[in-house]
């Protein structure tokens, strides 16, 4: 992009073609005042409080919407564009509610910060007092309509960075409401409660319950850590007031990575479950008793030494790398066994498996691509997994590539219609019926000759032969129109990502996930040496876990005599409890009590996401580093199992 | 409160201003003054009558608080119908005798609550729900100092 010069304040100053005035303003440094405009979301003029006076127009413009030109020149400071601001300011006051004493932004607000800045300690226009609304029924966000400046920010934030268009401007003229749906209680609409609109709104008019009354933003401190709930590993702005947690913001709202879910911004805020605070052990009627650390170690490394059989240890995939690596040692070393895995371990081994058949010489799950190739796709196929229920960024990246890049959306047997508004293919075929349908597609791929990869193997040609379509189409339920049009919409595709996980994996077979790497192979879908297909991994450090090689073998199917479970504050998990019974002795070691903390023998407790420090491996295996957020209430994890290797005379460190 | 949070400060002040009125003294005529000072919103007739009065006594009219300044809560009567407003006062939430609202024609109507300034001319405003002492007492020794007081923007508070 070609350079412009400026005249700004009577300075020379330097822009890119393209740029607004406000963006030259902001790259000199030069202040301009903004209330409309957030940074990555696009710009509408709303408010006009970024007004500059611009030789030869005959009135003020708003910097945020004017095209800089080479030899523009610019005044952002006048005596009049002060006037104008505070005018502007003033009829904002008189249109709704901002009277600040009583609401619960004041402390945080930008209208409040520009209107200290332009010292409006007086309003000179009669207010209008409108009585509207106010939205209180959804789990985590407030809707005050009263207290809306009409920026759209909200709005912008719905439809450009999360994809989810749910709120849009109501009504019209100075009736007019931000409104979910057509006017619909946020709770009824929509909403998948990203929160990212209480994060862009600039006054009280969006808020949070979750962080209602815990503190303003200038009495908290502010620590950037990694989100614990799902493998995205989505960087997490943790606010904390007297080491409680207040609120969890979204550091980087606008980049790729940058929106949260429900789960990230809320949820991790509104934790119930009572705290395990003290070790637990059986007392005489069975019951669990409190016990020293000290008590609970020696009843452990008693009973190990009974335990008749084999031993295991599962391990939670939300703890950092640095915890898995001591406990792998604990169990291999100290304990003496090999069994260990991790609570999703079982995807793991169908994962690599699938991989393996796919190409011998194997990469494991380097062979996957980044996230960020969601955005840049131009189809998407998303198989036997709903990325609302475990990743739900991931459902952010799909939305947003529909929307804004037009991606071509195929949907594989999901039960539910995952993204109603973008889905361009929803393909259902019988359960059990995936390999075929993925062969199908796959034939017709190189019957079509929309194949980009050379010298297809006269093995796979002879393999797929077998299938004629309108076979597939019979076994799978799918009309072999539907068929057509997925592969077509696929093989034509320049940047197609497979996306699948738990659906596919669940059923014990390997084979479609090599059958999926065959189409991307096929289609010539690869970024350098990696495959442009993802697979949804559940755990915050699954991938960690997994390449150091925790998932080793699953107790579902062999029960061990003996089982160190390190559960953490893992969310509930009912499969879980199915698990466990018939193991002679159950060590838990968790954060919270649970049915699962009930069934165990001894229980030791364990820090909280926020207590915990270390490095985490995201689901396309980046590096990431977690901070100790709050100041932890009881031991860190190897803490404990250093105690209770040297009860057994081991060194663990 | 606050201007009794000026604590010690209030002793120096009290060697440079002479008092005339105050809630306290009730006196119901004003005599004319420099400085005339009115916290709170106009709520109804009466507290027109007082302001205008006080409006036409005093050569600078300052204003205290969010409620003088722009309305404040107690503008949040605005939402609702005088009769709405009663009701819930002297029937809903109140312990008072039958829930009787009190009528007389000594008992001033209640009108829209309204800022100062929408009334009559103001000439400085110390808004702050309540404003702290350190701007009251700002504002007056910038009025001791022949200046009309204007808050600079670290000392703008709305809560």
């Amino acid at each position: 992009m070609s350079e412009i010069t400026l005249t700004i304040n009577d300075k020379q100053v330097k822009g890119k073609e393209g740029d607004t005035v406000l963006e030259v303003c902001q790259a000199n440094g030069i202040d301009v005042p903004t209330l409309c405009h957030l940074e990555g979301l696009s710009d509408v003029g709303a408010c006009r409080v970024c007004v500059v006076e611009i030789e030869k127009e005959r009135r003020p413009v708003p910097a945020c919407t004017y095209p800089a030109r080479n030899g523009l020149v610019v005044k952002t400071n006048t005596k009049r564009l002060e006037k104008y601001r505070r005018l502007i300011l003033e009829l904002i006051f008189t249109e709704r509610n901002h009277f600040c004493m009583f609401c619960e932004r004041s402390g945080d607000c930008e209208l409040q910060k520009l209107a200290y800045r332009y010292q409006i300690d007086n309003v000179r226009y009669p207010y209008t007092f409108p009585s509207l609304p106010v939205d209180l029924l959804h789990n985590y966000i407030v809707i005050d309509h009263n207290r809306c400046i009409l920026c759209g920010r909200c709005i912008r934030v719905c439809s450009e960075i999360e994809a989810n268009h749910t709120l849009d401007f109501g009504r019209r003229g100075w009736r007019t409401l931000v409104s979910a749906d057509v006017e619909q209680p946020l709770s009824e609409s929509s909403c998948v409660s990203c929160g990212a609109c209480v994060q862009a709104c600039p006054t009280g008019a969006i808020f949070s319950k979750v962080s209602l009354y815990k503190g303003r933003t200038d009495e908290c401190q502010q620590i950037t850590t990694v989100c614990p709930a799902c493998g995205v590993g989505c960087e997490l702005n943790v606010l904390v007031k007297d080491n409680n947690l207040v609120s969890i913001e979204a550091p980087r709202l606008v980049e790729p990575r940058g929106p949260l879910c429900r789960v990230g911004r809320f949820e991790l805020l509104r934790e119930t479950r009572p705290r395990v605070t003290s070790p637990l052990i059986r007392g005489k009627q069975g019951e669990h008793e409190e016990c020293t650390l000290d008590k609970a170690v020696q009843v452990i490394v008693e009973r190990l030494k009974k335990v008749k059989g084999s031993f295991a240890g599962l391990v939670s995939a939300r703890i950092p790398s640095e915890t898995l690596s001591s406990f792998q040692k604990f169990i291999r070393e100290v304990v003496g066994s090999d069994w260990t895995d991790t609570l999703d371990g079982e995807s793991y081994r169908v994962i690599s498996e699938g991989i393996r058949q796919f190409q011998d010489e194997s990469r494991g799950l380097g062979i996957e691509c980044p996230l960020e190739e969601i955005l840049e796709a131009d189809c998407i196929i998303v198989v036997g997994v709903d990325p609302e229920i475990n990743n739900r960024i991931i459902g952010t990246l799909v939305r947003r590539a529909a929307s804004q890049r037009k991606a071509k959306l195929i949907v594989i047997g999901s039960s539910r219609d995952i993204f109603p508004l973008w889905t361009d293919l929803w393909l259902k075929p019988r359960a059990g019926r995936e390999g075929v349908l993925l062969n199908g597609l796959a034939k017709i791929l190189i019957d079509r000759g929309l194949v980009k990869q050379e010298g297809i193997s006269a093995e796979l040609t002879q393999s797929l032969s077998q299938d004629s379509i309108s076979g597939v189409s019979q076994t799978t339920g799918i009309d072999k129109g539907s068929l057509e049009l997925a592969a077509e919409m696929y093989g034509q595709a320049k940047q197609g990502v497979i996306i699948y996980g738990d659906g596919l994996v669940q059923g014990n077979e390997p084979s479609l996930v090599a059958s999926l790497l065959k189409l991307a192979d096929l289609t010539g879908n690869r970024v350098g040496d990696r495959l442009r297909v993802i697979s949804l991994k559940p755990g915050a450090n699954s991938r960690g876990a997994w390449e150091l090689g925790l998932a080793v073998k699953g107790i579902k199917y062999n029960k061990p005599k003996g089982l160190y479970l390190l559960l953490a504050d893992e969310p509930e998990n009912k499969e879980l409890l199915s698990w466990l019974e018939g193991i002679d002795f159950l060590v838990v070691q968790a954060s919270y009590h649970s049915p699962v903390t009930a069934m165990a023998d001894v229980v030791l407790p364990s820090p909280i996401w926020a207590e915990r420090k270390g490095k985490y491996i995201s689901m396309d295996g980046r590096a990431l580093k977690l901070k100790q957020v709050l100041q932890p209430e009881v031991p860190q994890d190897q803490e404990v199992l250093m105690k209770i290797s040297q009860k057994l005379g081991r060194d663990l460190s | 409160m606050s201007f009794l949070d000026l604590d010690e400060a209030l002793i120096d002040l009290a060697s440079a201003i002479e008092l005339t009125a105050t809630p306290i003294t009730d006196i119901k005529e004003f005599p004319l003054v420099d400085v005339g000072i009115i916290e709170g919103a106009i709520g109804n007739e009466h507290d027109e009558e007082v302001a205008k009065k006080l409006r036409d006594n005093c050569r600078t009219l300052m204003v205290w608080g969010d409620c003088a300044c722009f309305g404040g809560i107690v503008s949040m009567r605005n939402l609702f119908s005088t009769e709405e407003i009663l009701q819930r006062y002297y029937s809903t939430e109140s312990t008072a005798k039958d829930g009787k609202i009190p009528s007389s024609e000594d008992l001033p109507p209640l009108t829209t609550v309204k800022p100062i300034n929408q009334v009559v001319k103001v000439d400085c405003y110390v808004p702050g729900c309540p404003p702290s002492s350190k701007v009251i007492h700002y504002a007056l020794t910038e009025l001791l100092a022949g200046r009309i007081p204007i808050l600079p923007s670290e000392m703008m508070r709305f809560d």
